[in-house]
């Protein structure tokens, strides 16, 4: 759940058009209209990205009128199914995938299960990856593919690339050659298949 | 008494609140002192920096590392990026790294008539950091208009490495060769558990946000560094690596600079300074029971020093952050991920953060860190309206204040501490160079500790964390 209470103004006196804000925007809520940047203020969930990384400092970010909540009520819905997408890519249900807005994987696979088909609609509908907009894209990409969905990267966009290695993935090889490097690779998968078996706290 | 050691000054940033609003630093209190970190370990190595050299200590050094290292391969018409990071520009006021920085750049142009160098500065989530450096020390100028600041966020290269696709910050590459200019402050440690310190850019400040999050998500806490040696040791970074030029840190201050072109060699020397040093600071913070903890440096929560080290340590070091037996720190974002939606850890035998800081007075520390689950489980205090409102607008930390409560100044934020606690013992995080500003019972304290967490570290865990790291006590020391 995420509270949106901020929004960007964009200086069109500066703005060069240059759609760097456009190839950040998690939710894809900026277009270049008349050499512009312009908002949808209603798919922006108030990241703050286009206002860290316009070059020209033409973005600045103001309270809203009126705050928006956003996230996904896993009450709703069919929590077996989501426990089950959540195991299958490898998540406990309850476990933390963004840590600014502290939204848990059951979050993510409910707004799969209503729909969501690329990381730009989760984010859209749970406010995940609108904090530091830097350390939870795997996790979506990972309970997306658990669910047969296979996004492609935006079009000239910057916003994601694609899904990476996981621990269960390392290649044996790689494992025995640094063994005495000081990476604990099986012993590290352990701990994280320990942590997705685990009891639920929220439902007992 | 011994005084309080002056602290580094509140810094103008996007990311804190008005330095003018910082109306009284916790050291200034009365009864605060303070204890030099060679009182503490009288066998701690002498510094070139604080010291009587001054900043230019720090490029002499530099020099006289950098004649020891092959620039053949760099041609007149060739394009460098020395790339740098955010975190060096946090060590004691930031000019020493900037100098590091000045001097590499002088000594490539001088020795190989190359001229077309860049300064690269990565970032972590303040995307506008290192631009704030790059004005502040005017690096641009040193540069000749050829510094940058870039973010996770910016264009991405693809890097193929033996554990598949990973992705790279594109300008961090954009150069015929790259110069990997760091540090060895341990700091986050919590995260990289000092294996592979010296390579860790190349998954975090170098990486884009695949990269990042494969290291804080997908991995696992002690198999998570193993991505930077994947980019690292890719064909496509190992076609471009040139060098690299280290500050070496303890935390008493700089020891001096240490470069090679081997950048294990220079990780394999850096790893034994710093798991003996760093180590027996965190042993020895470790000891203690029970504390106030006062936050009051420029930086992120999680980021403030004392005794050379951050916050994030302290709260972590009811374990021992460098024993690699030990899976899960109190606080890394593993850690924190595995507590479930009552606010209880999911498995029994995850560490809670520090329970010995029994409160935490946050005077002054920075936005741009998810830093709720530090005011969740430790009660916090925030002084002043315009901090709370500073959090509250920061899209990292909408949820810090919902846990904090405000208390108008530093004096009855302190006052609170102490009444609600009973504890008085209080340390300061303010970066007070070569020391630690406490209260004296504090200080009592940890003088009595010292000589045998000394003598533990040196006889049984420092062997031990080097054993963990397939690193041989000569080569840590060389």
């Amino acid at each position: 759940m995420k509270l949106v209470d901020l929004m960007p103004v964009v200086d069109t006196g500066k703005c060069k058009g240059c759609k760097t804000c456009v190839r950040v925007c998690p939710v894809l809520a900026v277009k270049i209209e008349g050499k512009v940047a312009v908002v949808d203020l209603d798919r922006c969930r108030g990241c703050a990205d286009c206002e860290q990384r316009c070059p020209e400092y033409a973005i600045a970010m103001v309270r809203r009128p009126e705050p928006v909540s956003v996230g996904v009520n896993v009450d709703e819905l069919d929590y077996q199914r989501i426990r089950e997408l959540c195991l299958k890519a490898r998540f406990h249900p309850e476990q933390t995938v963004c840590y600014c807005t502290g939204t848990r994987a059951d979050e993510v696979a409910g707004a799969i299960l209503l729909g969501a088909k690329t990381p730009e609609d989760v984010s859209f509908m749970t406010g995940l990856r609108t904090g530091c907009k830097v350390e939870c894209i795997e996790p979506v990409l990972r309970l997306l593919e658990a669910a047969g969905i296979h996004p492609e990267p935006v079009p000239d966009g910057w916003q994601w690339y694609g899904r990476t290695v996981t621990a269960w993935e390392i290649p044996e090889h790689v494992k025995q050659k640094y063994a005495s490097r000081g990476f604990y690779f099986d012993e590290d998968i352990e701990i994280l298949d320990r942590v997705v078996s685990a009891p639920l706290q929220g439902k007992e | 008494m011994r005084p309080p050691i002056a602290p580094i000054p509140p810094r103008q940033s996007m990311y804190g609140i008005d330095p003018s609003l910082v109306k009284t630093r916790v050291s200034e209190l009365p009864g605060m002192t303070s204890v030099t970190l060679s009182e503490l370990f009288p066998d701690l190595p002498p510094v070139i920096y604080p010291g009587d050299g001054g900043i230019a200590a720090v490029r002499k050094r530099t020099e006289e590392a950098l004649k020891g290292i092959d620039m053949s391969r760099i041609k007149p018409g060739d394009s460098v990026n020395i790339c740098a990071s955010h975190h060096g520009f946090t060590l004691l006021g930031g000019e020493p790294y900037a100098e590091m920085l000045r001097t590499i750049r002088d000594a490539i142009e001088e020795r190989t008539g190359c001229t077309n160098i860049r300064l690269r500065a990565g970032v972590g989530l303040r995307f506008r950091e290192t631009e704030e450096y790059i004005r502040r020390y005017k690096l641009d100028e040193y540069f000749k208009g050829k510094a940058a600041g870039v973010a996770p966020v910016d264009e991405g290269v693809a890097i193929e490495t033996e554990i598949g696709t990973l992705y790279g910050i594109k300008k961090i590459y954009d150069a015929d060769w790259i110069v990997h200019a760091h540090n060895s402050d341990v700091r986050e440690v919590h995260f990289h558990r000092m294996v592979d310190r010296a390579v860790k850019p190349f998954g975090m400040s170098y990486a884009r946000i695949e990269t990042r999050s494969t290291y804080h998500q997908n991995l696992g806490p002690r198999a998570a560094n193993f991505i930077a040696r994947a980019i690292f040791d890719s064909p496509f970074v190992q076609d471009k690596f040139a060098f690299a030029c280290f500050l070496t840190v303890a935390p008493h201050g700089i020891l001096g600079v240490d470069a090679d072109n081997d950048l294990y060699s220079l990780n394999e020397r850096i790893t034994g300074v710093g798991c003996r040093y760093y180590g027996k600071m965190m042993t020895l913070l470790g000891e203690i029971d029970d504390c106030i903890v006062a936050l009051d440096f420029p930086c992120p929560v999680v980021y403030v020093f004392s005794a050379g080290v951050v916050y994030a340590n302290f709260a972590g070091a009811n374990t021992d952050l460098f024993d690699l037996e030990s899976p899960l720190p109190a606080y890394t974002w593993y850690t924190e991920s595995f507590y479930g939606r009552k606010g209880f850890p999911l498995l029994p035998e995850i560490p809670k953060l520090n329970p010995a800081v029994r409160m935490c007075v946050h005077n002054y520390a920075w936005t741009g860190y998810p830093s709720a689950f530090f005011s969740e489980h430790i009660p916090t205090v925030v002084v002043g309206s315009e901090q709370a409102d500073l959090f509250n607008r920061d899209p990292q930390n909408l949820n810090y204040m919902k846990h904090s409560v405000l208390s108008e100044s530093t004096e009855s934020a302190m006052d609170f501490a102490r009444k609600a606690t009973g504890v008085d013992k209080v340390l300061i995080f303010d970066g007070a160079p070569g020391g630690i500003n406490l209260s004296p019972p504090l200080r009592d304290f940890l003088l009595s500790r010292a000589p045998e967490v000394n003598r533990r570290v040196e006889e049984e865990l420092f062997p031990k964390w080097l054993r963990q790291r397939g690193v041989f006590a000569t080569s840590a020391a060389a």
